[in-house]
């Protein structure tokens, strides 16, 4: 085992490999306050990339509500359970990684979940926390609440599913961080899918081998963002680059979102692995729950969300999750107008902060008709 | 009449009680042949004797068995010409031959080392420089073998798919089109990694310098056949002869068996120590 920085924990911890970050690392934020479940993003990937023989079962995207969603079943609670006290300091986390709390004979701490875990893609879906009483949902968190946590791979900075694998099948790309299983390599040990603390690796019993969420790296190499991201309805994701701590950027969107403005945080960080995808929590949903999901920053980064209306740098670059199907590694604002731009600052997208609003009056004198909106 | 029938019944059962059971040995003797056997209840076997391989766990890199499972396997084997059979038979009170998520596979494996030479490589897969061979055998390439079919029911019986985009017209089912479009859905096929589907043979000869290292050979000309009743698994495993092996030199032989129902898989194993391995000429 080697000693490696996981800033998420705000510490250095045991990992099977040295530290050895991409020249790159592809990274995302997802705005969970506007997810609305349509599993939208879960069809394109499904139609992408798993409709094969032996992919039937596997969502390399899905979406669950929590508080009791899960796919597959309990793949939270089953960690959460096995991984005892999970106690921060400050932004230091005082309890163990899985790879700190690794059993004898394993390089992580995990389980392996069975073909029945899978056979429920969403159980619970749409579960309140409690009975709805008559004006409990009028205050702010809500005294019972749900929401849709949209998962995909994390392209963990330290992968338990790479770490995991006594063969070396699974790779972390040099040039842009993808976790990647060579499937000319793997045998099919499912070493990954028991390690994989977010249950991100899947075992296809047709091909024998394990598969995973790709990043849409065909896409991702051409600049354009991957297929989940570019069909959302809710326009919650945005793809992109993320810098060390130290070397964060203001004009970097991913940057500024998750080290600036620290509104977009890690799932689980508390399990170690560094992982990429960033979240910003639900604003409505008590932080006792979202604390342990998203660790400790969870309210400041509420704070920090709640008063976008007044921060319009934070505003004006929410504007531009889903505006376009390009990579967007810098943004600008100027007044009322927010602007994706490239590498080189060459304007991609440019969006009205404000959309003109038109009232139509209901009663149409032309033609002497009430309007309705029906389509 | 009836004596001449008394005599013959009591001259073949000497002659089985003479043959069987072979007497138990202290290394792995195969006895030459005429033809190798590739059937596990073959007569022949009764010509070999039996050596019992006492198994430990894999123990040593991780990730490991921490749990003793198989104790034992008994080895028999033959030579003839250019080819070594062994017969491989363990105790598994439950067949595991059906693939899936947190399902895994009865195996078991003969290694040798590639060079017959003084210094041996480690028993654990070999080492850098020192690579070994082995034959690995698989109860799910089995029964693909015996005829099960390529199918997502074989797995689940009551699955119900619409269509697989490969399978959609304007592709003709069995087509070179339809069969190059339906790799593209199959990535570790398309890379010529059949771990599963349809294949003439349960076997697979490979390479190995060491844990991770494992890589399939040039080509499998390994052949086998696996049968399972009770007490368990019964598998014959034929394959060339160890270069240089011949009757007054010896070489090693290691064997490894997976128990699939105890979630044994790649390094999980229960596996021997190198035995000696001779060869007796026939008498
Ligand atoms: S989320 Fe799981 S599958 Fe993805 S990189 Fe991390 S450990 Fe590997
Ligand atoms: S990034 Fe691509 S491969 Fe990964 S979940 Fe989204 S659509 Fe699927």
């Amino acid at each position: 085992m080697a000693r490696v920085y996981n800033w998420q924990i705000g510490r250095e911890m045991s990992y099977w490999y040295p530290e050895s970050r991409p020249q790159k690392q592809f990274a995302a934020v997802f705005d969970i306050n506007k997810c609305i479940a349509c599993q939208t993003c879960t069809v394109a990937c499904k139609t992408t990339w798993t409709s094969g023989r032996g992919q039937e079962y596997m969502l390399w995207n899905n979406v669950e509500s929590k508080p009791y969603g899960c796919y597959p079943l309990a793949w939270d609670l089953k960690l959460l359970d096995m991984l005892n006290g999970q106690e921060w300091t400050g932004n230091r986390y005082d309890g163990q990684t899985i790879f700190e709390s690794a059993p004898a004979g394993e390089r992580a701490l995990g389980w392996r979940p069975e073909t029945q875990d899978y056979a429920y893609p969403n159980v619970g879906e749409d579960d309140c926390s409690g009975q709805v009483n008559g004006g409990a949902s009028f205050s702010m968190p809500h005294m019972n609440w749900f929401f849709y946590l949209a998962r995909i791979c994390n392209h963990c900075t330290y992968p338990s599913c790479l770490s995991s694998c006594p063969r070396s099948s699974i790779y972390k790309r040099p040039e842009d961080g993808i976790v990647l299983v060579d499937q000319g390599r793997c045998r099919g040990y499912q070493e990954c899918v028991r390690a994989c603390p977010y249950k991100k690796v899947f075992f296809n019993p047709m091909t024998g081998t394990s598969e995973k969420c790709i990043a849409c790296f065909p896409k991702i190499e051409q600049g354009i963002q991957p297929q989940c991201f570019v069909n959302c309805i809710g326009k919650i994701r945005m793809a992109g680059w993320i810098s060390k701590p130290e070397n964060a950027r203001a004009d970097n969107p991913i940057d500024y979102l998750v080290h600036i403005k620290k509104v977009a945080l890690p799932l689980f960080p508390q399990f170690g692995l560094e992982p990429n995808v960033y979240y910003i929590p639900p604003i409505h949903v008590p932080t006792s729950f979202t604390r342990q999901l998203f660790g400790p920053g969870v309210d400041e980064a509420i704070r920090t969300y709640r008063n976008a209306p007044n921060d319009r740098d934070l505003a004006g670059l929410l504007c531009l999750l889903g505006s376009s199907e390009m990579m967007m590694p810098r943004w600008k604002r100027q007044g009322d107008t927010v602007m994706g731009l490239d590498e080189k600052g060459v304007e991609l997208v440019r969006v009205p902060m404000n959309e003109p609003v038109h009232i139509r009056p209901a009663f149409d004198r032309l033609y002497q008709v009430q309007r309705t909106n029906c389509p | 009449m009836r004596a001449v029938i008394w005599v013959l019944i009591m001259t073949m059962l000497l002659a089985a009680a003479c043959r069987s059971p072979a007497p138990r040995s202290n290394e792995v003797v195969a006895v030459a042949a005429g033809t190798v056997p590739a059937d596990p209840s073959d007569p022949i076997w009764r010509n070999a004797p039996e050596y019992a391989a006492k198994l430990l766990p894999q123990d040593l890199v991780d990730p490991r068995l921490m749990k003793a499972s198989t104790a034992e396997v008994l080895v028999r084997a033959v030579i003839a010409g250019s080819e070594i059979a062994f017969r491989l038979e363990w105790t598994d009170p439950s067949k595991s031959d059906l693939p899936g998520a947190g399902q895994f596979i009865d195996a078991c494996a003969i290694q040798i080392p590639a060079r017959i030479e003084p210094d041996l490589p480690d028993p654990q897969m070999g080492m850098p420089g020192k690579p070994v061979e082995i034959a690995y055998w698989r109860a799910d390439w089995q029964a693909s073998v015996n005829g099960r079919e390529d199918s997502i029911k074989s797995l689940f019986p009551n699955a119900a798919i619409d269509h697989y985009p490969y399978d959609a017209p304007p592709l003709q089912p069995g087509s070179p089109e339809q069969q190059e479009f339906a790799k593209r859905y199959a990535p570790a096929d398309a890379v010529g990694n059949r771990r599963e589907g349809a294949r003439p043979n349960p076997v697979e000869d490979l390479l190995a310098e060491g844990p991770g290292t494992l890589s399939p050979a040039t080509r499998t000309t390994s052949r086998a056949s696996g049968v399972y009743g009770q007490p368990g698994w019964s598998v014959v495993i034929v394959r060339s002869l160890p270069e240089g092996l011949a009757p007054l030199t010896r070489t090693q032989v290691a064997f490894a068996i997976w128990e699939g129902s105890l979630d044994e898989v790649g390094a999980r194993k229960m596996r021997s120590a190198w035995i000696p391995l001779a060869i007796r000429e026939a008498e």
